[in-house]
Parts: structure tokens; C-alpha cells; sequence
């Protein structure tokens, strides 16, 4: 909510009255702000007391995320999304492709594979159910209900037929004034909590605290995030030895650039990345290069009411792997 | 004496099993309970959503669950 809108609306006026004040102050103050405004061009007061509500702590770096972490995939994908209702949709998704396999080693494994998933999802303003099931009877659901005003439940569950491979976490959200908190608990004993706060209109800190009880492991981490309309810092170092920085400059209504550092202490692993975004009126197109020697880009192209066409390319210059995808988006 | 410490040393051992027991019963039904539900999660998850959606305002029909126009 927060920085989105900010960085999607035109800069503020210049002078704005205080919004609570009694009456006979509210005549006089605002014909001096004026006056001042118009003279030197000052910076509007700040209201301590009204600051705007922070992102969720788990958006910190959602601009960053955008731009450089696009959807890259390899293969074909078609998707279809129907629309029953104006909040009930079916979708159907066929992927073929090769889904690469973590191993061990350096080198690449790749296994082709393809799947059908078929999906329901229901949005109210209150309640939004999204299932997914694949053909191999996984399954993925997400359910946000918004108990009152303020406090938000999630469930993310996945769930496969095979024992002990599901995983799911509920999250108990609660909406301050200028604060968000939310509490966490997953399957396999995880427990977490997070905290953010706003400071000033531009500012604000945040802190997580987790606890995973099969492996005794806890960690704590710190946030900050500093936005104005047209950029975006943010800043994240963890206890398990991990700090993070982003930064996306948002050049025009079109175009933005985004990069991102990266510093892990457990394995001396350092890695930059930098991207652009440009946002124009048939197409999105993503790019991104990294000092990993990664370079990959995304386009997004709306063919016509309701086609879209995704073409998807990666290339990791170091370990040669080529990456190149191509699809189709039917439905919004 | 002797006798009234053993009795109730052996009534504590007694009442620790007891305990022992009412935690694991507990542990047990619970497990059998996480089970159940994450096999009912798993299966009614998207016809609940489908009946949900179903349901809603304004009514869709059948048929536009099936055909893809």
C-alpha cells in the first residue's frame, strides 16, 4: 500500500494545512503556510503524530523483487484464466519444459518434465481463496481473510502426497497506525514474529525475530527502508550472516532501474545485480545483469484484449547454461 | 515409615506414568488429528473454493465450469 502509491502518484503539493486542527486555528494557519510556501518553496511540516502506514515487512525490497527477480522459465507455458464472476475464476496451466535440479555438484542437472495445473480462485474484498492442483496431486493454497479492520490471517499450505514433503504457515497480520506486525507459524515448528514502524514520511525500521524448534536454530534480523516518490532504499542485515541492500530509481512514469548488493558471511558470497524495467503501453520488458554472469531479460507483450505473449531468456555466461522460454497468457 | 515412603514413592512413579501417558495420548490424538486434516485440506481445498464461488453473486452456471468460452 504505502510505497506503491507513492512512487504511482504525482509528487505532493508543496504546502499542506495540518489536518487536526479546531476550527478558528485552521483559518488562520493555512492563509501562512500559503504565504510561506509561495515565498521560498519550504518543505511541508511534518505531522509527527500521523505518519503513513510502512509496507508489510515481507515487502520490504518489492520494488527490487520486480525488476530483478523476474519470472524467468524455460520451456513452453500457456496460461488461461477464466472468468466466471466478477470474483470467481478458473485457470488451467500447461508448462513443458526442463525444470532444473538442484545438485550438489557444479553442474547443471536438468529434467524435462511437464505438468497441467488446474486452479480456482475466489476474490472478495474480504476474503480471497486461491487453490492449485498439478497433475502429480501436488497441491498449493493460499486463503487471506481479513478478520476485522486490522487483523489479517494467510494460510499458505503445499501439500503433496508424499509423507513429510507438506509444508504450510499461518500468519496472523495486525495493521497499526504507522506500524505493521505479524506472527508466524509454520509446520516443523516454526515460529516467527516481525515488526515494522514508520519514523518519518520517508522512513522506516523494522526488525524479525524467528525460531525453528526440530533444529534449535534462531535468528534475528533488522530493516530499513527509506522511500520518496521517485527511489527506493532498503537495507536488511540477518544474525545468519546476510545483509542486503537495494536501491530502485524510478527515472520516468515508464522506466525504472533497480540494483541490488548482496553479502552472505556464512559463505563468502558476494553477488550485485542490476536491472531496469521499463513499463510501456503493449509491453513490460525486464532486464537484469549479474556479477555472477547472469544476464537475463523478460518481455511481456499484450498481442491484443486479453493475449499476451511472454518470451523469457537467461543466459549464465559462467556455467553455460542457456535458458529460453516462450508463452502465452490468455484471460487477464 | 519406611512402608508410607515407598507407597508414596511407588503412588508418585504411578501418577508420573499417568502423566506420561494423558501427554502422549494427547500427542497421539493430535498427530492423528494434523493427519486427518491435511488429507481434507488436501482433497476439499478447491471444491471448497469452487462451491464458494459458485454460490456467489451473481450466480454462474454449470456449464461455464466446463466450457471454455
Amino acid at each position: 500500500m504505502g510505497s506503491s502509491a507513492s512512487l504511482a502518484a504525482a509528487p505532493p503539493p508543496p504546502v499542506a494545512p495540518p489536518p487536526a486542527l479546531p476550527a478558528g486555528l485552521a483559518q488562520v494557519l493555512p492563509q501562512k503556510a500559503e504565504e510561506k510556501g509561495n515565498g521560498k518553496g519550504a518543505p511541508e511540516k511534518v505531522d509527527w503524530l500521523d505518519l503513513p502506514c510502512p509496507v508489510p515487512y515481507e515487502e520490504l525490497q518489492r520494488e527490487a523483487l520486480m525488476s530483478l527477480k523476474p519470472e524467468l522459465f524455460e520451456g513452453l507455458r500457456f496460461d488461461f484464466m477464466k472468468m466466471l464472476n466478477q470474483r470467481f475464476a478458473l485457470s488451467h496451466s500447461v508448462f513443458m519444459g526442463s525444470m532444473e535440479v538442484p545438485s550438489q555438484s557444479s553442474d547443471i542437472i536438468k529434467v524435462p518434465s511437464s505438468h497441467y495445473e488446474f486452479g480456482a480462485n475466489f476474490l472478495d474484498p474480504k476474503l480471497m481463496l486461491i487453490g492449485r492442483v498439478l497433475t502429480d496431486g501436488r497441491m498449493n493454497a493460499r486463503v487471506k481473510c481479513d478478520l476485522t479492520d486490522n487483523l489479517a490471517l494467510k494460510i499458505h499450505a503445499q501439500l503433496t502426497n508424499e509423507p513429510h514433503f507438506s509444508q504450510g504457515m499461518f500468519q496472523f497480520d495486525y495493521k497499526g497506525k504507522d506500524y505493521r506486525s505479524q506472527f508466524q507459524i509454520g509446520n516443523n515448528a516454526f515460529y516467527g514474529a516481525n515488526y515494522i514502524q514508520s519514523v518519518s514520511p520517508h522512513l522506516s525500521f523494522g526488525g524479525e525475530i524467528f525460531w525453528i524448534g526440530h533444529q534449535r536454530k534462531s535468528g534475528i534480523g533488522f530493516a530499513a527502508r527509506y522511500n520518496t516518490d521517485k527511489m527506493v532504499v532498503t537495507a536488511q542485515v540477518a544474525s545468519t550472516g546476510i545483509v542486503g541492500l537495494s536501491y530502485v530509481q524510478k527515472i520516468s512514469e515508464k522506466v525504472s532501474l533497480a540494483s541490488d548488493f548482496m553479502y552472505n558471511q556464512m559463505s563468502r558470497d558476494v553477488s550485485s545485480t542490476f536491472g531496469y524495467d521499463y513499463i510501456l503501453r503493449q509491453c513490460r520488458l525486464r532486464g537484469k545483469i549479474d556479477t555472477n554472469g547472469v544476464v537475463g531479460a523478460l518481455l511481456e507483450e499484450r498481442l491484443n484484449m486479453g493475449v499476451t505473449l511472454l518470451l523469457s531468456a537467461e543466459v549464465d555466461h559462467v556455467k553455460k547454461d542457456y535458458k529460453f522460454g516462450f508463452g502465452l497468457t490468455v484471460g487477464e | 515409615m519406611a512402608s508410607k515412603i515407598s507407597l508414596k514413592a511407588k503412588g508418585k512413579a504411578v501418577k508420573g506414568t499417568e502423566e506420561r501417558s494423558a501427554e502422549k495420548c494427547v500427542k497421539e490424538w493430535s498427530n492423528w488429528a494434523m493427519k486427518k486434516a491435511k488429507v481434507i485440506a488436501h482433497y476439499g481445498f478447491i471444491p471448497l473454493v469452487i462451491i464458494i464461488g459458485m454460490n456467489s453473486e451473481p450466480k454462474p452456471h454449470i456449464y461455464q465450469l466446463l466450457s471454455p468460452v
